[in-house]
């Protein structure tokens, strides 16, 4: 057993390397292109402090648009999970409903936004759309997975007085799954704020616009201003839904494992 | 001539009537062989054995949860089947509570209770939880019998073992039933808290005037609660027995003490 396992971490090392050969790693050339980024860490560290102000109102935006994508996303998404799921509907259904789901998450959301760049034009709006597109995706994928993994006591003995499926969904499923959506739809919000922070590269808005152009044109003390304001904003919201969290889930969840 | 009670004519009282039937989960083992039952309006009926004997089965046969594989089952006259509406209209009114009880741990008490209450509201009103006054009035009646209404706001999984139970019995009143199913309700409860149960079930009884179908583990307490036992072992029926009083009848072998009868039991528990 022990053998096997020793020489499955060979190949995998073997693969490693050939794979590295294929694509050209050169960690010479890593060794050597270090002092470059000495140069820009050192012109980083010089900010240039009237641009904080731009950086403050450029993250808002980044937010609202991460926020309003998070909403409409989770509010389209979770009819799609009650029909993509497993266990409350015929393979007809669920079927069809998750191949669209998977080839909304197929693509990364900076690939929709520039899809959406071209529908309606340069600006925050395209980035809403591809935002609120890969949160259906994304977050429907992990609603029908809580969905399906519903305690099944308690739908066979509801469903066995004869309620409907709409009553089943509103007093059973959704209240059993609930938890995990409000700690889904948080994590969600996360991740949407740190991908809205780069759809400005394609020209769909938010503070991106801002980084990608300074690094461009080589001004990193510029673009450090607003990636350091970035960080703060990711860590704060990151601080936040743990708070949320505490507050709300993990009561709860510890509630619903106390034994009889 | 006591045969007679529970052969395959069809009384006009009985509201549950098994013919023969067999049961099985993979058509290969049955779980239940040859089960022969005539239950009567009114009756607190009980059904002992082990666990892996095919109580649970048995009551899964009654509000169509599962299919006979051989026999039949009839049930206010008619065969379980969820997609006749006539008979989804009877489930409504059959209060079940498995083992597991299935209450819904993230709601409130009386969300949990309101749930008996859905099969007769409209699927309009009550997606968004607006119910009518009465029904309301009815849960929080409910609640007082099983006294808990003073906890009808509290989430579910804050409860303990044996009030989850009462909000289990508040559920199944609130359909209303005609017949009540229940699972082992108090196989996992502490002495004094199991007979707190069963006198909540038994008062209901009275007052609704219910016909009941208990699956017990416990002998003495079935002979305590029940007017008729069957005792299932391996799937079979190998005893049933009507308890008036404190004389006790067996319809197989003629009149029994309570003694003899949980000795039989006990023997056949070996």
């Amino acid at each position: 057993m022990n053998q096997k396992n020793n020489l499955l971490v060979g190949i995998v090392i073997a693969v490693v390397a050939v794979m590295s050969f294929d694509v050209g790693v050169d960690p010479i050339g890593f060794f050597e292109g270090l002092p470059n980024l000495g140069i820009v860490l050192k012109e980083m560290t010089e900010f240039e402090g009237d641009h904080w102000q731009t950086a403050f109102w450029a993250m808002l935006e980044t937010i609202e648009m991460a926020f309003i994508g998070t909403v409409i996303g989770v509010a389209i998404a979770l009819p799609l999970s009650l029909l993509a799921s497993r266990n409350l509907n015929s393979k007809f259904v669920y079927a069809p409903v998750r191949a669209l789901l998977a080839a909304a998450r197929t693509f990364p959301s900076i690939l929709w936004a520039i899809l959406f760049v071209i529908v309606v034009g340069l600006g925050p709006f395209a980035g809403i759309l591809a935002i609120t597109l890969y949160t259906i995706g994304f977050i429907s994928k992990l609603q029908y997975e809580s969905i399906e993994a519903v305690d099944n006591v308690p739908v066979e003995a509801t469903s066995a007085i004869g309620l409907t499926k709409l009553q089943l969904i509103r007093y059973v499923i959704i209240p059993d799954s609930a938890p995990h959506l409000i700690s889904q739809i948080l994590y969600m919000f996360d991740y949407n704020v740190r991908q809205t922070s780069i759809l400005g590269i394609v020209g769909a808005g938010g503070i991106g616009f801002y980084i990608i152009n300074y690094i461009k044109f080589f001004e990193y003390g510029k673009a450090a201003v607003f990636m350091l304001v970035v960080l703060a904003t990711v860590l704060v919201i990151d601080w936040i839904s743990v708070k949320v969290r505490d507050r709300y889930i993990v009561k709860s969840q510890t509630g619903m494992q106390i034994k009889i | 001539m006591e045969k007679q009670i529970f052969s395959s004519s069809i009384s006009p009282l009985s509201i549950v009537q098994m013919n023969d039937v067999f049961a099985s989960y993979d058509s290969k083992n049955y779980v239940l062989q040859n089960i022969r039952m005539s239950i009567q309006r009114g009756t607190n009926y009980a059904i002992v054995g082990q666990s892996g004997s095919g109580k649970s089965t048995l009551l899964k046969l009654i509000n169509g949860m599962m299919n006979p594989s051989n026999g039949t089952v009839k049930v206010n006259y008619q065969t379980p089947n969820f997609h006749e509406k006539s008979f989804k209209k009877f489930i409504a009114k059959i209060g079940y509570i498995p083992q597991n009880l299935g209450l819904v741990k993230n709601t409130t008490v009386l969300e949990n209770v309101m749930i008996g209450a859905l099969p007769r509201l409209g699927s309009f009103k009550s997606f968004f939880k607006i119910f009518p006054d009465k029904e309301i009035a009815d849960a929080y009646n409910i609640l007082k019998m099983v006294g808990l209404d003073d906890k009808a706001e509290r989430k579910t999984y804050m409860l303990s073992g044996g009030e989850r139970r009462r909000v289990a019995i508040a559920r199944a009143l609130m359909q209303k039933p005609d017949l009540l199913l229940a699972d082992e309700i108090v196989s996992e409860l502490d002495h004094v808290t199991a007979i707190e149960i069963m006198d909540i079930i038994s008062d209901a009884q009275k007052k609704f005037e219910l016909t009941s179908i208990m699956v017990h583990h416990d002998m003495n307490l079935a002979l305590e609660y029940a007017n008729r036992v069957a005792v299932i072992k391996k799937g079979e029926k190998i005893l049933e027995i009507g308890v008036e009083g404190d004389e006790i009848v067996d319809f197989q072998t003629g009149n029994l003490t309570q003694k003899e009868i949980l000795e039989q039991y006990n023997e056949s528990e070996k």
